[in-house]
């Protein structure tokens, strides 16, 4: 299992705590679930699963107060009237009657390298895709051999290593919230070695994950001590207690 | 961090015994309704105390069965044990008979069968009431009081003279139920009670609070209370959530945190109130700095004025021998500024730090506001006046938003001031046609020009001094310095007279020198000229050249930090004028 580190930054950021997540309050440093999905961002297929080891803090934390115009309602789908084309009330938000002003506490100007590696999940146990599509194959032998004859570990390490050294991803990876983009990069483990900030307190419960195993519709939300030492946040989840 | 630090706040306040515990809550009641023990109304007693002219409830304890004691629900179902306000006490209102309803419910789920007089007493009460208003009738005869309790909000609480307790709920046997917290449902299987691990304390498989307990004392928020923890608009949830299951907290830290921070907002000494930001602080363990931090930035009283002068002095001192009088100096200080939104409370700072680092980064900040005043200024300026002097019209509802919140920031954390407020300061002077540079001002800008190039180093930048510095290299500064003697020249030709170039030309000799200076200077000899005594003349020729000898251009324009030394300039000048006019000649 092979550990990979990226490094990310960006001007702002946003981790929002849970409890204050109306007038958004940012946690200090970087949850797992932001780091792991940064690597999603970036490589996911249903054969991994990402974990994320260790986060590094290179830059001082400071925050920023902003306000701002957001909406306060759920679209709802079109009647059966408007899928008819009758004419009625127009469909659609109009912000006029829906502003919420929303105030957040954000970080400013971050930087990361997190460190992660991800669990291979072969075939045999990965929840079915079944196509639209029919599959035609030649004949049952093909149909056994071929198909999925190349599913290894390093298949999709390979794949990982080869899109982060080019920076392609699936989507822009966000720290936090979708509107903060930040850059990565990866780190060859041999050269650089920058100092994380030398920083050494106890942060609480924070937010490790959210918890889809038992009810895909009902996930519930898994929390953890964290402590940042010297700049570094434990994260793995062979070491440190995940409750919930 | 926030929630569990309060949390943690609620512990220490309740092992010295100055919270409300489990079961009870501070709440203040008007009336008290003096019933026998049949349940007719003797008498009412009117709690209220006179506080500067307004009547006030009396603080006390009372019992807490659920969030229904700060904030009751729309539904009437939701009474408190045994007081609760005259619309549930009287049943008024077309919800009257859910309401009383649920007073005798609360009694029988929380109580139960009792012999207690006084609870009985009570209930037969609220159950003759149900049946007739008319039993009511004796609380109405007085036409103040009727008028109060027919509007419903006055709080009343219940005392049966032949009992020997003050009220009540003060029997052991409400201690009792409270403390067993017997629920109303009991069940763990309700499907309704969703269950989860709290992110406050990490306890798993408690059971989550669906939505918390108001926050009363911010400014401007609700008076009935606003929530920081509320998801109030469907566009909130996720993950198919609602309500405040979207951020699982247990019933107790839910109610511990909020108490707590109720309390920091009520208590004057823990709680200061910046332009939009209600601010409160407490330290891990009990701390003197703790309840000396209001005085460091709040305006003095007006009883007792010098108190904060002292307690700054201690400040100053305590840095120099290195310990805040007797505390330990590695602390946690928290400080936590709330500001409102409607029904809801957003946090517009949070900081924690140790009491060593905070005493250094306030004393830098009264350091850097050091100026030569007036003898009648105070020496110590509150951030309410710094603020309200940049203020359109020094009033403090026009204080730019976000400001204060910005500039406590930045004194807390040792950083340059927003470029907001310099830009504020500006403005305000411009615009103050009758005072334009008052000592306040000129110590802002002061403090922002010192702590700017502290912060981004610039070797053409000489620090700004205290009082009149000839060394200065800044042209702005320079620049001020003439403008403030040739309005002196104006001043002693033309005694009395009403505008000077300080009400004309301020706006333009500070932004574009060029344009009004040479006009100036051409002028003054006329005032020279006007000057009775040639002494004074001979003095004034000989400071504009000392000014001028300074300068080798008129700019076509000043950048606003020199516009902000222009100011200094004007300023020190002008104290330098009036101290040499009070040497003895």
């Amino acid at each position: 299992m092979h550990n990979w580190c990226l490094e990310v930054w960006g001007d702002y950021a946003c981790f929002t705590r849970p409890e204050m997540k109306v007038e958004r309050v940012s946690y200090d440093v970087m949850t797992p679930s932001a780091a792991r999905a940064i690597f999603e961002s970036i490589l996911w297929k249903p054969a991994v699963r990402w974990n994320v080891t260790k986060i590094e803090v290179m830059n001082p934390i400071k925050w920023i107060s902003v306000r701002r115009n957001e909406v306060g309602k759920i679209v709802s789908g079109p009647t059966a009237r408007q899928m008819s084309g009758e004419r009625g009330e127009p469909m659609g938000i109009f912000i006029e009657e829906d502003r919420q002003q929303r105030a957040g506490l954000f970080l400013r100007d971050v930087r990361y390298r997190i460190h992660g590696y991800f669990d291979f999940i072969p075939p045999e146990r990965r929840a079915e895709n079944y196509s639209v599509a029919p599959e035609f194959w030649a004949d049952v032998q093909e149909q056994d051999e071929i198909v999925r004859m190349d599913e290894t570990p390093a298949k999709y390490a390979a794949m990982f290593e080869r899109r982060a050294k080019k920076g392609q991803c699936f989507h822009r990876p966000y720290l936090g919230c979708r509107e903060f983009a930040c850059d990565f990069r990866l780190i060859d483990s041999s050269d650089e070695t920058s100092e994380p900030i030398d920083e050494t307190r106890d942060l609480g419960f924070m937010l490790y994950d959210i918890n889809f195993e038992p009810d895909i519709t009902n996930p519930t939300a898994q929390f953890f001590r964290a402590s940042i030492e010297k700049g570094i946040v434990n994260t793995d989840r062979r070491e440190v207690e995940v409750r919930g | 961090m926030i929630l569990q630090a309060l949390k943690g706040y609620y512990d220490r306040k309740l092992s010295e015994g100055l919270i409300a515990e489990d079961g009870w809550i501070q709440g203040g009641l008007d009336f008290l309704v003096e019933l026998d023990t049949e349940g007719n109304i003797q008498n009412i007693a009117d709690l209220r105390e006179m506080l500067e002219k307004k009547k006030k409830s009396r603080r006390t304890l009372l019992p807490n069965i659920g969030k229904q004691a700060l904030k009751h629900t729309n539904s009437g179902k939701d009474a408190n044990l045994l007081w609760d306000n005259a619309s549930f006490v009287f049943g008024i209102g077309d919800k009257g008979d859910t309401r009383l309803q649920s007073m005798i419910d609360a009694i029988d789920q929380w109580i139960g069968e009792t012999t207690d007089a006084g609870i009985l007493a009570v209930r037969i009460f609220l159950v003759k009431g149900l049946e007739s208003r008319k039993h009511f009738s004796f609380a109405f005869l007085n036409p103040e009081q009727g008028e109060l309790f027919s509007e419903g909000n006055v709080k009343i609480g219940f005392r049966v003279l032949q009992t020997n307790y003050q009220t009540v709920y003060e029997s052991p046997i409400v201690a009792n139920a409270l403390t067993k917290g017997v629920r109303r449902t009991e069940e763990k299987n309700d499907p309704s009670v969703f269950r989860g691990t709290c992110l406050v304390t990490g306890e798993a498989d408690v059971e989550i609070e669906l939505t918390h307990a108001v926050t009363k004392g911010v400014w401007s928020a609700q008076s009935s209370g606003a929530c920081i923890v509320s998801f109030n608009k469907d566009s909130f949830n996720s993950y198919g959530k609602h309500q405040s299951f979207n951020a699982p907290v247990g019933l107790r830290a839910a109610s511990h945190y909020g108490k707590a921070l109720n309390s920091l907002l009520e208590s004057p000494k823990q709680c200061i109130h910046i332009s939009d930001a209600s601010t409160v602080f407490w330290s891990e363990k009990k701390t003197a700095f703790e309840t000396d931090f209001s005085f460091f930035f709040k305006e003095p009283d007006k009883d007792d004025p010098d108190a904060g002068v002292q307690k700054i002095k201690a400040l100053f001192d305590s840095v120099n021998s290195g310990a805040y009088l007797d505390d330990d100096d590695e602390t946690k200080f928290y400080i936590l500024g709330l500001a409102p939104n409607a029904a809801r409370i957003s946090v517009r700072f949070w900081k924690i730090g140790t009491i060593k680092e905070l005493a250094c980064d306030i004393k830098q900040y009264f350091e850097d506001f050091n100026i030569i005043k007036p003898p009648k200024e105070p020496e110590y300026y509150s951030i309410w006046r710094v603020l309200v002097n940049v203020a359109i019209q020094d009033k403090s509802e026009n204080i730019p938003p976000n400001v204060a919140g910005d500039f406590l920031r930045a004194i807390l954390n040792d950083t340059p001031y927003p470029a907001t407020l310099l830009q504020a300061v500006l403005r305000r002077i411009r615009s103050d046609v009758e005072n334009r540079v008052k000592p306040v001002r000129a110590a802002l800008i002061k403090a922002y020009l010192n702590r700017y190039y502290r912060f981004y180093q610039n070797s053409k930048y000489k620090e700004v001094s205290m009082e009149l510095d000839n060394s200065q290299p800044s042209i702005g500064y320079h620049l001020g310095r003439l403008f403030a003697t040739l309005e002196k020249i104006q001043e002693e030709a033309n005694p009395g007279i009403n505008a000077t170039i300080r009400e004309r030309f301020y706006g333009a000799a500070c932004s574009t020198p060029v344009t009004v200076f040479t006009n100036l200077l051409r002028l003054k000899n006329h005032h020279l000229a006007k000057i009775e005594n040639k002494g004074r003349v001979i003095n004034f020729e000989r400071l504009l050249g000392e000014i001028i000898g300074k300068l080798t251009d008129f700019p076509a324009h000043l950048g606003l930090h020199e516009q902000g030394l222009f100011a200094i300039g004007y300023y020190h000048q002008r104290q330098a004028f009036y101290t040499k006019a009070e040497e003895p000649k």
